[in-house]
């Protein structure tokens, strides 16, 4: 005999770190279906970009779409605006605006991995991942001067340099931090009770991955090899050492192999970067105003983010689009519930990691 | 104000549409390098439960209503705090057509933390203030400043029934009927 219930997940909820509300249906601890309810931060930054700032500040009003990726969504946005007016910056900009995206995909991917285990239950290891990525804040405290919303990217250069010292104590801390992730990689994928709650769960397949067009950790989890970062020529991640994190397995247990690998290889990048970074200027002079439209793809921590901008030769841009990666992976997030055990609900949602601020900008 | 829940306030936070960057340094906070469960806060998620409540975001117009609402479900004395530049006053976001700007426009504020986003140091020092904030208060209701549509009062407690307020409430524009019994 089998009954329904209809849970409400949110929109404030201890396992959330953002308003989202989940509407479940369960049949006998079973969820049978899902709705989610995303626009509860809709606050309107497309239209304001378009009317109330001028191009030249967007890139900062962008950053406050989300404050976990905000350097992507300036980085997304100054590409776009440069490829319109036709802006060639230097080979030194585009690697250091790799070292602020690669910062702040470690910090994010921190998160995730911590939220994920403190869903499961293991609170001493979120502790220990929040410890770890406080490193890398350290890091972007002192590369950019603030540890998040740093605003670091303009249109035609960064706003700092890289001075030697900052780059003897980004090699020192991380290294150390190197050693933290081979540990987490250890615990990760060794650890019994963590394997539990993991393993075989919340499982998305290759074909729903494909069906969905899911993105970012997600896809690569379920066997889907796509990567902005190889994919598109924005930032020349080619020549500085990327390589593709892919699992096939598609659960939360892969989900985080994937984000530790990428960690992993997102420090040696800095490392590689910190080495061979080219001598130059980090700023070209921009002049005129931007006309026609133009797309731009970055790779964010959690999928690709997707910038259309249009100008109409004024200071103030006719359009600007934001298509950020959460938005593209809520229906697999919402599939990947069904026929799952509602207690498992929120490590599944964590492990997919959603940013609502993203989603409903 | 007894002293014991000077001493171990439980703290409640709500995103009312921020970027998630203030949300995350709070985050920090609880997080072994700040640690603020030194002053004895735990972070709840229950609202009846809580003392202190931490906003982050400029309130949309989507998250005005669960923010009264959660403001309304916590016991007196409590305080209320604004993190960040968004929460203060709407910050890069003010003016924009679907935010409130700022959180002190719907429910009394009690300690302003600027900064965008406002850093941890920052957020301790504004929460340990609060908790003077905290001693000093007593069991006398508290009431959200500006609702779509009056406060009424129903058997000791503020009803919640109407606090969403109506559509013909709404064109008649914005009631403060604060104190009202
Ligand atoms: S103050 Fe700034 S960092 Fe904080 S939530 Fe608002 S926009 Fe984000």
């Amino acid at each position: 005999m089998s009954r329904t219930y209809v849970i409400p997940l949110g929109a404030q909820h201890v396992s959330l770190l953002e308003p989202i509300r989940f509407l479940f249906t369960v049949e006998n601890e079973r969820i049978a279906s899902v709705e989610a309810d995303i626009g509860f931060v809709h606050r309107g930054i497309e239209l304001a970009c378009a009317t109330k700032f001028k191009f030249k500040q967007v890139p900062y009003v962008v950053a406050r779409v989300c404050g976990l990726c905000a350097v992507v969504h300036s980085t997304a946005y100054v590409t776009a605006v440069e490829r319109l007016m036709k802006i060639e910056t230097t080979r030194r900009t585009k690697w250091l605006r790799i070292v602020a995206n690669e910062l702040d995909r470690i910090q994010s991917h921190f998160i995730a991995l911590g939220h994920t285990s403190e869903c499961a239950g293991f609170e001493a290891l979120f502790m220990a991942c929040m410890k770890d990525r406080e490193t890398a804040l350290e890091l972007t405290e002192a590369f950019t001067g603030n540890r998040m919303q740093f605003d670091y990217v303009n249109i035609g250069g960064v706003n700092r340099d890289l001075t030697p010292e900052m780059a003897l104590l980004m090699k020192k801390k991380l290294s150390l931090l190197k050693n933290r992730v081979n540990d987490l990689q250890e615990l990760f994928m060794s650890n019994w009770s963590l394997s539990l709650k993991y393993k075989g769960i919340g499982v998305v397949s290759l074909e729903d991955a494909q069906r969905f067009n899911a993105t970012g950790p997600i896809a690569r989890a379920s066997g889907l090899a796509t990567d902005l970062r190889v994919e598109a020529d924005m930032l020349p991640y080619g020549d500085v050492g990327f390589e593709l994190a892919l699992e096939t397995a598609g659960d939360i247990h892969s989900r985080n192999v994937v984000r530790l690998r990428e960690l992993a290889n997102s420090i040696r990048m800095i490392e590689n970067i910190l080495d061979g970074l080219p001598v130059g200027d980090i700023e070209v002079p921009v002049k005129g105003n931007p006309d026609g439209d133009a797309i731009s793809h970055i790779e964010a921590p959690r999928g690709q983010c997707i910038y259309m901008v249009r100008g109409n030769m004024t200071s103030t841009l006719d359009r600007v689009k934001i298509q950020a990666p959460t938005f593209a992976n809520i229906p697999v997030i919402v599939n990947a519930f069904v026929g799952e055990e509602y207690g498992n609900a929120p490590p599944i949602l964590a492990s997919f990691d959603p940013c609502l601020s993203c989603t409903a900008r | 104000m007894s002293r014991h829940s000077v001493r171990s306030p439980w703290l409640l936070h709500f995103n009312a549409g921020s970027c998630n960057g203030c949300d995350v340094e709070i985050l920090a906070c609880l997080a072994p390098k700040y640690d603020i469960e030194r002053f004895g806060i735990v972070n709840t998620g229950n609202p009846i439960q809580a003392d202190i409540l931490l906003i982050t975001g400029p309130i949309t117009k989507r998250a005005r209503e669960r923010v009264v609402e959660l403001y309304v479900q916590m016991p007196e004395p409590k305080v209320v705090i604004a993190v960040g530049a968004c929460a203060c006053t709407g910050g890069v976001f003010r003016g924009m057509y679907n935010v409130e700007n700022g959180v002190d426009s719907f429910i009394p504020v009690d300690v302003y933390i600027p900064g965008c986003s406002a850093h941890p140091e920052q957020i301790i020092d504004g929460v340990v203030k609060s908790l003077g904030i905290l001693a000093g208060k007593n069991k006398e209701m508290e009431f959200p400043t500006q609702l779509r549509g009056p406060v009424t009062i129903d058997r000791g407690q503020v009803d919640r029934r109407g606090l969403a307020g109506s559509v013909a409430s709404l064109e008649k524009g914005c009631t403060n009927r604060g104190t009202e019994n």
